[in-house]
């Protein structure tokens, strides 16, 4: 089984240059969690996610770990301060600019090892062979498909 | 490290002279560390293996070069800080400080330098900077004031008090190693000048911030709301974090007495909290724990060590850091005072702009082969405290001056508050030169008047 027989090819993206609250309007409209970011020829240039704009909002010195815990502070309310700013920011700043690719003829063992072993992506972008977005792939497709394959269908996965 | 240095006559391939080869590895290793592009463990390395490799030293003397009284204090002391960094007790100290001057900016400023500082004495700059920055990047915010000035004092503070102890800063402990100097001969040496150097220090920065350190009464108040018994995650390792520290410092000040060398101390503390740390537990879950906390010890340091110690002793073999220490004598015009003075000032400016830590190997056998001229080693003494105050204090010249610089200068840049170089450097040098002349005339005062 190949990555785009079970990839997502409804896309819905945001684009380079568009404000960080924009693209949280539609993520909400559409019940989304993460978006593609595609730069001006429609390549995949980042991914946006609730996690990575939170990864913003909360202050770099908590987010990245040197402060491991926090209990011993009242609520600051920075929060909303930084949640203010960061709405107004374009997007490509608060991405994640690594995303996981996997070509579309990857393999669903390959594409699931892939999610799991590098850095534990929740989704990957999927791509053609000029490296144009063509779907996206998460976890829960995965767990979906495996969900509804019959027992003959074993060797494919 | 030997003390003795001697032109050494083994055969060099392609009928190289040692001396130039040696001195050509020296200043290439030390020339790309500066340039910052490589590892420094990994040059370092290279370099020890150059030496070998071309014949300067046979592995036998390369081997016999590696002080491993540095080397077994720094890895215990490793061992310490990773263990006991995770029962959050600096984290409440900082936040205690905070309180005690009732929220109030400055004071706060005032209290995390003087936190910072003794901290810096007792264990190392890194790791109290890496502790105690974010924390006080939490607390400007809770403020609602600029981070910089708070920032700009604990690298300060954080190098001031290493100067202060024979762990304090890595030079020292190679100093004190070299020349034989315990803890307590740094603590009665080096520690009495060094509130007066903190105190000038915070009033100059005082001077230079205080009036832009304002806050309203309720982020004041937002600070007292700090619950500082929080911040101490594991109560049981606390106490064995302390006891063990304790015991520690307690044994560096009776090393002398006891003729053990502090290197014993460190690495037995560091077992004996290594096993209290999971007594009781299952095997395995203490065989994780021992693997974790091993894996925080800074082994690229240590590595580094290894190889500068090597690299060192390939120039000192071939005789040309003896005649550097003559010319430097020719320069001085064998005057002790005027020795003194330069190694203090050439050391200072040296340690602002390139690693204190290779620089301070290189003086070290430099100032051992000036004791016949001066009337052996226990004259030389005041030497070598000009070197530690050069050393430790000029780290504060520049952004680069220390390790423990560049570790605050990230924080501030990932929170969105950057540390420009030439603009740190523009108050910070000045600072630097003054606590140079405050050392200038404390050793003038005490040992050569």
């Amino acid at each position: 089984m190949l990555a785009e027989s079970v990839m997502t090819k409804d896309l819905i993206a945001a684009h380079v240059g568009e404000p960080v609250g924009d693209v949280l309007q539609r993520m909400r409209k559409h019940k989304l969690r993460m978006l593609p970011v595609l730069n001006d020829k429609k390549i995949a240039v980042g991914v946006v996610s609730t996690f990575s704009i939170l990864e913003k909002i909360v202050p770099s010195y908590i987010a990245s770990g040197d402060l491991e815990q926090v209990s011993f502070a009242p609520d600051i309310g920075f929060l909303k301060t930084h949640y203010d700013q960061v709405i107004y920011k374009k997007i490509e700043e608060v991405m994640d600019d690594a995303p996981l690719l996997v070509k579309h003829d990857e393999s669903l063992l390959s594409t699931a090892a892939a999610l799991t072993s590098l850095d534990r992506h929740e989704y990957a972008l999927v791509i053609d062979d000029d490296e144009s977005l063509v779907g996206i792939i998460s976890s829960g497709d995965i767990l979906d498909y495996l969900r509804n394959m019959k027992v003959n269908d074993k060797n494919d996965a | 490290m030997h003390n003795s240095a001697h032109i050494i006559h083994s055969s060099m391939p392609f009928g190289l002279d040692a001396t130039w080869v040696a001195v050509s590895i020296l200043l290439i290793i030390y020339a790309v560390i500066m340039v910052e592009k490589f590892n420094r463990a990994v040059l370092s390395l290279l370099g020890a293996g150059l030496m070998i490799l071309c014949g300067v030293l046979n592995q036998q003397q390369a081997v016999a070069g590696i002080d491993f009284n540095t080397i077994g204090l720094l890895t215990g002391m490793m061992v310490i800080v990773a263990i006991s960094q995770k029962t959050g007790m600096f984290q409440y100290v900082a936040i205690k400080a905070a309180k005690v001057v009732k929220g109030e900016p400055w004071g706060i400023l005032v209290m995390l330098s003087l936190v910072t500082a003794v901290f810096s004495a007792l264990l190392d700059n890194v790791t109290t900077v890496l502790l105690i920055a974010p924390v006080t990047l939490l607390i400007t915010d809770a403020l609602a004031v600029r981070p910089y000035p708070y920032l700009f004092a604990l690298i300060l503070a954080s190098n001031i008090g290493g100067t202060s102890t024979l762990i304090g800063d890595p030079p020292n402990i190679m100093i004190g190693s070299a020349a034989h100097l315990s803890f307590y001969d740094f603590l009665t040496n080096l520690m009495p000048i060094i509130p007066v150097i903190f105190i000038v220090v915070i009033t100059v920065i005082w001077l230079m911030f205080g009036s832009d350190l304002k806050t309203t009464d309720e982020k004041k108040e937002l600070i007292m709301q700090f619950d500082e018994g929080a911040a101490i995650k594991d109560v049981p390792l606390l106490r064995k974090s302390l006891f063990v520290l304790f015991a520690v410092i307690s044994g560096f000040t009776a090393a002398h007495a006891l003729h053990l060398e502090p290197a014993t101390i460190a690495m037995f503390g560091a077992a004996l909290l290594l096993l209290l740390q999971t007594w009781g537990e299952p095997l395995h879950d203490k065989d994780h724990a021992y693997e974790a906390i091993m894996a925080e010890v800074e082994w690229t340091t240590i590595f580094f060590f290894v190889g500068l110690f090597i690299i060192v002793t390939g120039v000192e073999h071939t005789g040309v850091i003896g005649m550097l220490a003559e010319k430097t004598l020719t320069l001085t015009g064998g005057n002790f005072a005027a020795t003194t003075a330069a190694i203090l000032w050439v050391s200072a400016i040296a340690s602002a702009l390139i690693d204190n830590i290779p620089f301070v190997a290189t003086m070290i056998p430099l100032i051992q082969s000036m004791a016949p001229t001066f009337g052996g080693q226990e004259a030389l003494i005041p030497l070598w405290w000009a070197l530690a105050l050069g050393a430790c204090l000029g780290g504060n010249g520049s952004l680069i001056g220390a390790s423990a610089n560049l570790i605050v200068a990230g924080f501030a840049q990932r929170a969105g508050h950057p540390i420009a170089f030439l603009s740190f450097m523009k108050h910070a040098f000045a600072l630097m030169i003054l606590t140079i002349l405050i050392s200038h005339a404390y050793l003038y005062l005490r040992y050569l008047s």
